[in-house]
């Protein structure tokens, strides 16, 4: 006689865990950095250094963010072609501060201030993503003096910096669970039937090289670092982008394993699975 | 030369608009908001926005052919610097309610920027929004 036994219950995710992390990430309370938090709500005026950037804060108001892994606004700017780069430094020589400079190219005629005014922010919420990232260092503050109340640059409010901050990790996240891929080496790969990609996502990977990061790539085309990090998850996603393998291991055209596509794709759905 | 804020309240002074908004198309920010939102939920509404722009903006269908090119797109493609802007100009969505339209701003650096203006079906003219918001969209960084 055979006994038929009740499968053991599958594995349930954890949904109350998840409605959590959702919400806080909707609050802006997910703990991006304690410090922050301290000093919006006691409207401090300082400079808040991270290990990935620099946040310049007054009265509960985000004025500007700097981070080496984010082109500033002023590479942005002159990359573009938008404006000379000897005008920028003669400007930014001239006022020495960020809003002096941009004054000066207002009332110099070569910039809409709208074209200012994106650039900015642009350049301040790439940088708060490098800079509220998970440090294993703490942050350090230097109260400064309070700068003038009429700057040309709009600043942003401490709490929309963070629930924009972990927007932007989740929409990373649906694309590519992978958050190691914003500061590696990124070398590309050859799958053996490639999807199409856009022409930005051609550029990124003319420039993916086993040394480049997402950042010194963004760096290289004088782009702005937050949408080459979605192109670099995207064509990880697609199999077209990786990183090299460590320096000891095998010469990647001499990998057998990796050379068959139906294992190369069967990897990519277990390190995604596994990241989930 | 306006700002933002001032590009986006003169869209709301076209007839029947209910809210415009600035979005960048690449993250899903909303670099400025005025008047209403759809579904009232500016974040929300933003990234819906970002949504169908990068869909417009990256399918090749709706790119301009280049002369002597089968097509952009292709694993071969070649990053050319113009790639900033894509060819797209504007996106119209229309409902019992109300038109959506979305206007790609043309900018010399990676602006990534649309102009999202939502209008009321009644009062709004769709033909003069169109004309009106490209001409914001052209000045608001080329000035």
């Amino acid at each position: 006689m055979t006994v038929t036994q009740a499968p053991p219950p599958l594995p349930m995710r954890d949904k109350a865990r998840d409605r959590t992390a959702e919400a806080a990430a909707r609050e802006g309370v997910g703990g991006l950095s304690p410090m922050l938090t301290r000093l919006a709500a006691e409207r401090a005026t300082g400079v808040l250094v991270r290990e990935g950037g620099a946040l310049y804060l007054a009265g509960g108001l985000v004025l500007h963010a700097e981070s080496p892994y984010a082109p500033g606004i002023g590479t942005l700017l002159t990359a573009g072609g938008v404006l000379p780069a000897e005008e920028w430094w003669r400007a930014a020589g001239i006022a020495g501060d960020l809003p002096g400079t941009a004054r000066l190219l207002l009332a110099g005629g070569r910039l809409t201030p709208a074209a200012l005014e994106i650039c900015h922010l642009h350049a301040l919420y790439d940088a708060a993503y490098f800079a509220l990232a998970p440090s294993s260092s703490p942050g350090r503050f230097h109260y400064g003096p309070a700068p003038d109340a009429d700057g040309p640059l709009p600043a942003v409010p401490v709490a929309a910096v963070e629930r924009e901050v972990l927007r932007r990790r989740a929409l990373l996240h649906r694309l590519w669970p992978d958050a190691l891929l914003d500061g590696v080496p990124l070398l590309r790969s050859t799958p053996v039937a490639a999807p199409g990609v856009t022409t930005r996502q051609a550029a990124v990977l003319s420039l993916a090289d086993g040394v480049r990061t997402a950042p010194d790539i963004a760096l290289a085309q004088g782009r702005r670092v937050f949408p080459t990090l979605v192109e670099v998850r995207r064509l990880a996603a697609a199999g077209l982008l990786g990183t090299p393998p460590p320096p000891g291991a095998a010469s990647p055209p001499s990998e057998l394993p990796d050379v068959d596509p139906h294992i190369a794709l069967l990897k990519r759905v277990r390190d995604a699975l596994e990241a989930l | 030369m306006p700002g933002i804020d001032e590009c986006l309240l003169e869209a709301m002074r076209l007839p029947g608009a209910r809210g415009a908004a600035l979005v960048d198309w690449t993250s899903g920010l909303a670099l400025g908001v005025v008047g209403e939102f759809p579904g009232g939920d500016a974040e929300a509404a933003a990234a819906d926005v970002a949504e169908l722009a990068r869909l417009a903006a990256e399918q090749p269908a709706f790119a301009v052919a280049p002369a002597g090119d089968p097509g952009p797109g292709g694993p071969g493609s070649t990053g050319a610097a113009d790639d900033a802007d894509p060819s797209v100009e504007d996106v119209i969505v229309s409902n019992r309610d109300g038109y959506h339209l979305l206007r790609f701003v043309p900018a010399a650096f990676d602006s990534g920027a649309v102009l999202h203006l939502w209008l009321g079906r009644a009062e709004g003219n769709l033909a003069l929004a169109r004309i009106r918001l490209g001409e914001m969209a052209g000045r608001l960084v080329l000035g």
